[in-house]
């Protein structure tokens, strides 16, 4: 590894969303995430905890619940009162259907995973039939006075628990009458006026119904008698979720003050007839509320306002204690929120909401090893630009002369033309831009900016020329397998001549530039692809995948180079082999080799994150 | 039901409705029912037969009343029994000519129908302002044509300075015809043009919502704290006790902090300026 000044830019001050619902599959062991800003993440529990698919978010939508059904189909319901499905393959929201209750504060799939009942502010709950290709509301059960907050079907499917303020209700499904209504005691600790909320209720198959309460309290209730069985005053503060495991032997809970409870069943007796819930293991990981958990079979997962996506595996159900078995943390997007205009040394942010251009610093002092170099001219805010209408943006790109700006969101395609005359920045918008480019899911510059590249979210890759005024519409490669699979990265040889693409479960497929048609194809691997990038001189294709094991792949001769587009949010900045490790950064989002002898490395401190985030719960030590 | 009281303009009008006698040792009490009813002229003037502008239900239980009461009839008589009712002597009446209260009957009707005439040009004179007020809010409602026109015109020339201005709601400007947000800059203030478009996000059940979601997390009862301090926590425990995590606030005068930049820079100007032309003296 050669000698390099770094530069280190710690300016960008990007805040994660706060976690709002988790929601696990088991057919296929992935995670679904949501986050507060509306957006969604599909995480592959077993490909390392790779975040597969994002899909933005969208300002009107504030979304309360989420859930997997029959055929992995994934929905979600919110705050504006719509049920939204979510496209998996195109990367897009398929349609959003009214609940007709206003806001919607809680949704549940029923085992078979054919129905879905949600709770709406006005206390009903609605049973909505999925359908091939749409949901249809099938009937609405009995009003409750109260917000319906918390759901949860029996595994029977023939009764729902609906949580409330103040009360739990046991529905029968079939009749849609009220069979039972637990009252909760007020037994507030704090001040008196305070409602009991129920935020979480969970129904097991034997009649138990589990409650999670403000009041810090997690209870058990007989569903058939409408009686308290037992309580656990967890927390002085409020308990916000609960999930159970598919073999109902063990359950965790999320509290407000960042703290996860795992309950277990464990025999009572030595001859295993009776057995009781106890809680064994608090785990600490969280700074703030927890929530959303979910339990997965090995897992405990959790997420909160500190959005942190948390995943402890439970080492009694671990079978092989390797690398899986540890703790992983979450915190930062595994997509490129950075992009680099090399020539000019621009650095583009991309935000959920704006995008930020900013010039590095330069110095002119030199040093040793180890040294830092005061700067002669700080880093400099260029321009600031605000997206347009509610969707938040999905991917950016700057070209490597930093001329031109583009960035997308699910429905639109931005194009700007940049002009920097001496220390001023002027911005025009392109307008008019070809219809085909609606929505792009990942978008390239070439390297000489003549370029652009755009993966749409139809699985169609598209090139067009750029020039001063006009785009011209070069080609379009179509996806050869025949499925529509979007494309999730793109890199660039250099000299222009190769476009490599990388699908999200299809392998990496070789298009050549000049001639205009597909080269070749890698063949898929087990892990996804996580970063793609095509070397200088040698034309060589570096893929890493999430295992981290990084596979150079010779398509036309020679040696490696270090140039990755994204890193992980660990320390290690690459993986050993023909690399080395350096310890020395921060949480890194990005890194990138500005010519010969620079590298830019952008870090973010947990610290300065967590310093931007909302209140959390007091903790009384003692002594302070 | 020897209580008739009589009207006196100006004063305070009472009638006294008849109702109907459901037993006959409540005459006094219905006698003393009074029902404020609109201003009406004396009751010694209607039995004169002059013509009235009141409402007959009205008119028709006057008129009945004083036919028992008064089997004499005629206006002299009434002046005698109320007289007689206010002095709670026993004198003699005071001998009073059937001219003279003649006279003053007809004085009073005058004055009586003087102050008819009054009230009902007062309240036409109400009525008319009313209207004009309210044609006024109206036409102030609704935007004067000027300011119309004005809008009609802009959109063309605004829209070529307002693209390096990239916000909200701008990618609309190229269609005509629409209120924009960078109109209220050039027309004075007193109106805000906003897009129909976006008022969709702002769901006033969602603000509801979110704000019961605030109430119960963040709200009063409550026991939340601020990051700062929740950092701090361990350093305050340590043996060598160190400083809070965020000890200094660098949010604190940001404006002023920026005047004096400005002003360090505009005075650095000047003084580079002042030094190339020196002055000889």
């Amino acid at each position: 590894m050669g000698e390099f000044k770094v530069h280190r830019v710690r300016f960008f001050n990007y805040v994660p969303v706060g976690i709002r619902c988790v929601a696990y599959n088991h057919q296929s062991n992935r995670l679904a995430v949501s986050r507060l800003d509306g957006s969604v993440e599909i995480y592959n529990l077993a490909a390392n905890s790779f975040q597969e698919k994002f899909f933005p978010g969208h300002e009107g939508r504030s979304t309360e619940a989420l859930c997997w059904a029959k055929g992995q189909r994934l929905f979600s319901a919110g705050l504006n009162g719509d049920i939204i499905e979510y496209d998996l393959e195109k990367l897009g929201v398929k349609y959003s259907v009214d609940g007709f209750g206003g806001p919607i504060w809680s949704m549940a799939a029923d085992p078979s995973g054919s129905y879905l009942a949600i709770g709406c502010e006005d206390g009903s709950v609605k049973l909505f039939q999925v359908a091939p290709d749409k949901i249809q509301l099938e009937r609405t059960l009995e009003r409750q006075k109260g917000r319906i907050l918390s759901l949860s079907w029996h595994p029977s499917g023939t009764h729902i628990a609906a949580g409330s303020i103040d009360y739990v209700a046991v529905l029968d499904v079939r009749s849609g009458n009220t069979t039972q209504k637990m009252l909760m005691d007020k037994r507030h600790p704090g001040s008196q006026r305070r409602r009991c909320v129920v935020w979480g209720v969970a129904f097991l198959s034997d009649g138990t119904i589990v409650s999670t309460d403000s009041a810090g309290m997690v209870q058990f209730w007989d569903s058939e008698t409408g009686t308290l069985v037992q309580t656990h005053p967890l927390a002085s503060s409020d308990v916000l979720s609960i999930a159970v495991a598919e073999k109902e032997d063990s359950m965790v809970v999320g509290t407000a003050e960042g703290t996860i409870f795992h309950f277990q069943l464990i025999p009572s007796r030595s001859d295993g007839k009776q057995s009781q819930w106890v809680r064994t293991k608090p785990f600490q990981y969280h700074t703030h509320d927890v929530r959303s958990v979910a339990h997965s079979p090995t897992a405990l997962i959790s997420g909160g306002v500190d959005a942190h996506l948390v995943i402890r595996p439970l080492m009694e159900k671990v079978e092989v204690k390797n690398y899986d078995a540890a703790l992983r943390k979450i915190t930062f997007p595994h997509r490129r929120l950075i992009s680099c205009a090399k020539k000019m040394q621009l650095l583009l942010f991309q935000f959920p909401q704006r995008l930020e251009l900013w010039r590095l610093g330069t110095t002119d002092a030199a040093g040793k090893n180890e040294d830092i170099l005061p700067l002669s001219r700080n880093a400099e805010h260029l321009l600031q630009l605000k997206k347009k209408g509610p969707e938040n943006i999905c991917c950016s790109c700057i070209s490597p002369c930093g001329s031109w700006i583009a960035y997308s969101t699910a429905s639109r395609f931005y194009l700007y033309r940049m002009n920097y005359e001496n220390n001023t920045v002027s911005i025009k918008r392109v307008s008019k831009v070809p219809k085909f480019l609606n929505s792009a899911l990942q978008i390239l510059f070439s390297a000489d900016s003549t370029k652009l590249f755009v993966a749409s979210n139809q699985g169609c890759l598209h090139v067009v020329q750029l020039s001063e005024g006009a785009l011209k519409h070069l080609h379009t490669f179509h996806p050869q397998s025949g499925t529509l699979e979007a494309m999730s990265l793109l890199a660039v040889s250099p000299d222009g001549n190769w476009l490599a693409a990388a699908g999200m479960s299809s392998g990496v497929s070789i298009y050549d530039l000049k001639h205009l048609k597909p080269h070749c194809a890698v063949p898929a691997y087990n892990f996804p692809v996580t970063a793609l990038a095509i070397a200088p001189d040698t034309n060589n294709l570096v893929i890493a995948h999430a295992d981290q094991q990084p596979l150079p792949d010779d398509k036309t001769p020679l040696f490696n180079q270090h140039s990755l587009r994204e890193a992980s949010e660990n320390i290690r900045r690459r993986h050993a082999h023909a690399f080395k490790i350096s310890k020395k950064f921060q949480p890194l989002l990005f890194m990138d080799l500005l010519d010969e002898g620079t590298l830019v490395a952008v870090e973010r401190p947990l610290e300065d994150i967590i310093a931007q985030l909302p209140p959390p719960i007091k903790r009384k030590k003692f002594g302070t | 039901m020897a209580g008739a009281h009589t009207g006196q303009a100006g004063g305070r009008h009472r009638v006294a409705v008849r109702c109907p006698e459901p037993f006959p040792g409540h005459g006094a009490e219905v006698e003393r029912k009074m029902v404020n009813l609109r201003p009406r002229r004396s009751r010694r003037t209607l039995s004169a037969g002059k013509a009235l502008d009141r409402g007959d239900e009205e008119e028709d239980s006057e008129e009945e009343e004083p036919a028992p009461e008064f089997p004499n009839g005629g206006p002299g008589a009434e002046t005698m029994e109320e007289e007689g009712e206010e002095e709670d002597d026993d004198e003699a009446p005071e001998e009073v000519t059937f001219a003279s209260a003649q006279a003053e009957a007809k004085e009073d009707e005058r004055r009586l129908r003087d102050a008819l005439r009054r009230d009902k040009a007062l309240l036409k004179e109400k009525r008319k302002r009313r209207e004009e007020l309210f044609t006024e809010q109206k036409k102030r409602k609704l935007l004067p044509a000027t300011l119309l026109e004005k809008l009609t015109s802009v959109p063309q020339t605004k829209i070529k300075k307002s693209l390096p201005r990239l916000e909200k709601g701008n990618t609309e400007s190229e269609k005509k015809g629409k209120k924009e947000k960078t109109f209220p800059i050039r027309v004075k203030k007193r109106y805000v043009a906003c897009r129909l478009k976006d008022q969709d996000l702002i769901d006033l059940r969602q603000q509801a919502a979110k704000g019961f979601i605030q109430k119960y997390l963040y709200g009063r009862g409550s026991n939340r704290t601020t990051v700062n301090k929740f950092l701090s926590l361990d350093n305050k425990r340590l043996p060598v006790k160190k400083p809070a995590v965020q000890f200094v606030n660098n949010n604190w005068g940001t404006e002023r902090k920026q005047g004096a930049k400005k002003f360090k820079k505009q005075w650095m100007h000047k003084k580079k300026l002042a030094s190339r032309r020196p002055n000889i003296t």
